[in-house]
């Protein structure tokens, strides 16, 4: 790992360690074993005999698990150690370690093993935001077992720690005192196990379940590589990001605990370990093709938690899908507004988008029907409660002002929505990508109404509300002079000019007259967007353009896959092609696992791309965003019954198959050869030959 | 006993349920709900009966598939959209025993904040622009 820590995680159970095993959070140090948004364990430190270990290896076996190689004593040059100690971690409900210690001597040896164990139950925010708690702590030691709690109010959490072996307990930890024989080993597992929710007060005790085997998880990552079709192709690297797209996407899948055991796409790990509603959205459209349970599961839980009141401080309306769930102690005393918070303004439509989508892949129409009321309140909020500047546009403004998001749509940074000469926009702001998801919400539920339904009288009123958006939005925000559309709409209604990659999104969306979509296209691909591995969020040239400012300048890949998709759209298969081209060959640089974003330097002038350095990878959309791109250079396109193939691949990617499609055709294959040249370069590179960064 | 002074939050959360018979947001929920208030030495119950976004509510001691305790106090913030129902389950103060897709289903229920003065939907006044 880049930073030097190794993450494991189940759900939102994750730990976050050095790579000798240990833990020592702090406020500043985002060490730790962490669940619900809560740390319970900040510290875990391992000596024998009093001494430190050093690592010789560490082995990530699995997403859920990570093997540590280490010897006793720490700072030397070189290691002449006669004992092995290996730390074998599965993360379930908590954690397990195995210990196991080897002596290579030919004398035995005595030793004393330690874990110091300690917890701060601090929150997510509190450790970002280095806060101070404000309940009390407690250790006791029963059943020689050590339980850590904390208490505030009717609040508690509590870590239960206990071993295989015989130990001594105490407050602060667990020694083993043991005989190790000449060649001989000595071993115990040692259970974590985290609880959460309930009141002790109220329970006779909290329930302490035991961690979920290996073998299970195991059994079920192998269940889910099954399920997913299988690609076949002469690149291997493609090959290579496309198998770590399927795993990174199952060890992304969250479990939400009122969902039973479906799971959706939480937003990226081990930090964003939870349900986001624009997130979860978008990586089940890109992985539709591959695993649709996950959009049926993102539907059906953002559905249930769609805003029903006016709420200031969750920036809750009737009708908005939620931006963000969290559950720790901040969210619990309403101290943050996350128990969830609804600012998003894009997530909305999307959730029209996603289910229309959804059914014209699987053909689960039922699904449709049980979310009718859902859709309706959604395409309600757009109408009723989005449209702050009463213009017919959506735009958004936060009511929370202390805590809530400034930025509501995907460029959600202080700098993001900018003139040419560098100012910033007022709110509220009305960005243009919004305006394009209204306007496909709108047309997809359109045909919603009409076939399940059965209202075709609101799919009238949909289309003519839609055909309406689309002549008005081509209108105010188109730029005649420089043939692209604004950013976005300013608190007067005035357009705010920068040259974006947003303007993608609107060819995805359809919103884009005929005419006006081949000066989109020139622009994406142009020297200003297009670096040559992919679109910049901003354009060179642009007041406020930084190639490594994170929404002003870098290539998001998740951003790419959909302006592919809708380049498509408007038929342009090759300029498509290029950008699939680009970033699945940037793909190659990081092992088959696309960063949130990279640099938008010219390719020409780095020669790899420069990763952007951020807390969470892998990053839900980015995984998603090769098998996006997959789908659009294949041109996969389901219509009525039947998957439509229309391949459209650069040349060097060869003979690419992807098999057993699944959707409402049952299982189909999809076949395709690379015809299109797309570059400068004559073939896509082989294998990683460049330096990793 | 006490007289009671003040209203009765719960009481006319309830009624209010009770005279709704129905709420399209709960169309798909299906399952009983007890709640158990404490209050001072007494437990108030009440019951829940959701069919298809029919509600049947009742004074009645009976099983459900979700029990769902508070202190009457705290219920009574949550029945008039003082405190979070989410928030105060994250904390503890609500308990949740058994199904707890039906909680979701139940935080529909709940109001929101008391309304500030004079809030619209929209910003403007929702007139177009052609």
């Amino acid at each position: 790992m880049s930073d030097g820590l190794v993450k494991i995680l189940d759900g939102n159970t994750f730990v976050v360690s050095d790579s000798r095993g240990d833990i020592e959070g702090s406020l500043t140090d985002t060490t730790g074993l962490f669940s619900f948004d809560t740390r319970f364990l900040s510290e875990w430190v391992l000596t024998v005999n009093g001494q430190r270990l050093t690592p010789l290896s560490t082995d990530d076996l699995q997403y859920f698990e990570t093997r540590f190689f280490l010897v006793p004593g720490t700072g030397t040059v070189y290691v002449d150690s006669k004992l092995s100690v290996i730390r074998r971690r599965a993360v379930g409900n908590g954690f397990r370690e195995e210990l196991q210690i080897l002596n290579h001597d030919e004398k035995p040896v005595d030793l004393t093993v330690r874990i110091d164990a300690d917890s701060d139950f601090a929150d997510l925010f509190e450790v970002k935001d280095a806060l101070k708690k404000k309940g009390t702590y407690s250790a006791r030691v029963t059943d020689g077992r050590l339980v850590l709690g904390y208490q505030r109010e009717t609040f508690t959490r509590a870590t239960d720690i206990s071993a295989t072996a015989p130990a001594r307990v105490d407050k602060k930890g667990l020694t083993f005192k043991t005989r190790i024989e000449p060649q001989g080993e000595w071993s115990t597992n040692l259970d974590v196990v985290t609880a959460a929710m309930g009141s002790e007060e109220r329970r006779e005790r909290p329930t302490f379940a035991r961690p979920r085997g290996r073998q299970n998880m195991e059994t079920n990552l192998k269940r889910w590589l099954d399920r997913a079709p299988t690609l076949e192709c002469d690149w291997d690297s493609l090959r290579k990001t496309f198998r770590r797209s399927l795993v990174d996407l199952a060890a992304l899948r969250f479990s939400p605990p009122i969902m039973g055991y479906r799971s959706l796409p939480a937003a990226g790990l081990p930090w964003f370990m939870t349900m986001f509603g624009r997130d979860s959205i978008l990586t089940s459209l890109q992985a539709l093709p591959f695993t649709p349970e996950l959009a049926a599961t993102t539907l059906r839980a953002l559905g249930d938690w769609q805003g029903t009141r006016v709420d200031d401080f969750r920036d809750e309306d009737p009708g908005r899908i939620l931006h963000e769930m969290r559950y720790g102690e901040l969210t619990a005393f309403e101290e943050r507004p996350h128990s969830p918070y609804y600012g998003s303004a894009d997530a909305t439509p999307l959730f029209v988008v996603l289910l229309d989508e959804y059914e014209r892949w699987t053909g689960d129409r039922r699904l449709v029907r049980e979310l009718e009321y859902e859709a309706r309140a959604a395409l309600n909020w757009i109408d009723e409660y989005a449209d702050l500047m009463g213009n017919g546009y959506i735009s958004y403004q936060r009511r929370n002002v202390k805590t809530g998001l400034e930025n509501q749509c995907w460029k959600d940074s202080w700098d993001s929505i900018s003139y040419r000469d560098g100012r910033l926009a007022g709110f509220p702001r009305a960005t243009c990508e919004l305006q394009g998801y209204a306007y496909d919400a709108k047309m997809r539920a359109a045909r919603l109404a009409r076939e399940v339904w059965k209202d075709p009288e609101f799919a009238s009123r949909l289309e003519k509300q839609a055909a309406d958006l689309k002549r008005r939005f081509n209108r105010d925000f188109w730029i005649a002079d420089r043939e692209y559309f604004a950013l976005a709409l300013d608190s007067d209604g005035k357009q705010v000019d920068a040259l974006s990659s947003n303007i993608g999104h609107l060819l995805w969306s359809g919103i884009v007259e005929k005419p006006k979509a081949k000066a989109i296209a020139r622009h994406l691909l142009g020297p200003r967007l297009f670096s040559g591995w992919g679109v910049r969020t901003l354009g060179t040239g642009e007041g406020r353009y930084n190639p490594i400012g994170y929404h002003v300048g870098t290539v998001w890949p998740f951003d790419n896959s959909f302006i592919a998709w809708g380049l498509r759209r408007y038929g342009f298969k090759e300029e498509a092609a290029r950008i699939a081209a680009g970033i699945l060959e940037a793909a190659d640089f990081f092992d088959g696992r696309l960063p949130e974003a990279f640099g938008g330097y010219e390719r020409t002038l780095t020669r790899y791309p420069v990763q952007y350095p951020t807390a969470c990878s892998p990053q839900a959309w980015s995984t998603g965003a090769p098998l996006l791109l997959l789908r659009t250079m294949l041109g996969l396109e389901p219509v009525g019954d039947l998957l439509v193939v229309d391949p459209a691949l650069p040349v060097g990617i060869g003979h690419v198959a992807l098999l057993d499609i699944p959707g409402r055709w049952g299982r189909v294959d999809a076949f395709g050869r690379g015809r299109l040249s797309v570059g400068e370069k004559k073939a896509l590179r082989q294998s990683q030959e460049a330096m990793p960064v | 006993m006490k007289e009671e002074t003040k209203t009765d939050a719960t009481a006319e959360f309830f009624g209010a349920l009770a005279e709704r018979g129905h709420a399209p947001l709960l169309e798909w929920a299906k399952g009983t709900v007890r709640f158990e208030l404490a209050d001072g030495k007494r437990v108030d119950h009440w019951h829940l009966v959701v069919d298809k976004g029919d509600l049947a509510v009742s004074r009645r001691n009976a099983r459900a598939e979700c029990t769902f305790r508070a202190d009457k106090a705290v219920f009574d913030r949550i029945a008039d959209g003082k405190v979070n129902a989410t928030a105060a389950v994250l904390r503890g103060a609500v308990v949740i025993d058994g199904n707890m897709e039906l909680l979701v289903q139940l935080q529909k229920l709940f109001p929101g904040p008391p309304a500030k003065r004079g809030r619209r939907r929209n910003g403007a006044s929702g007139r177009r622009r052609t």
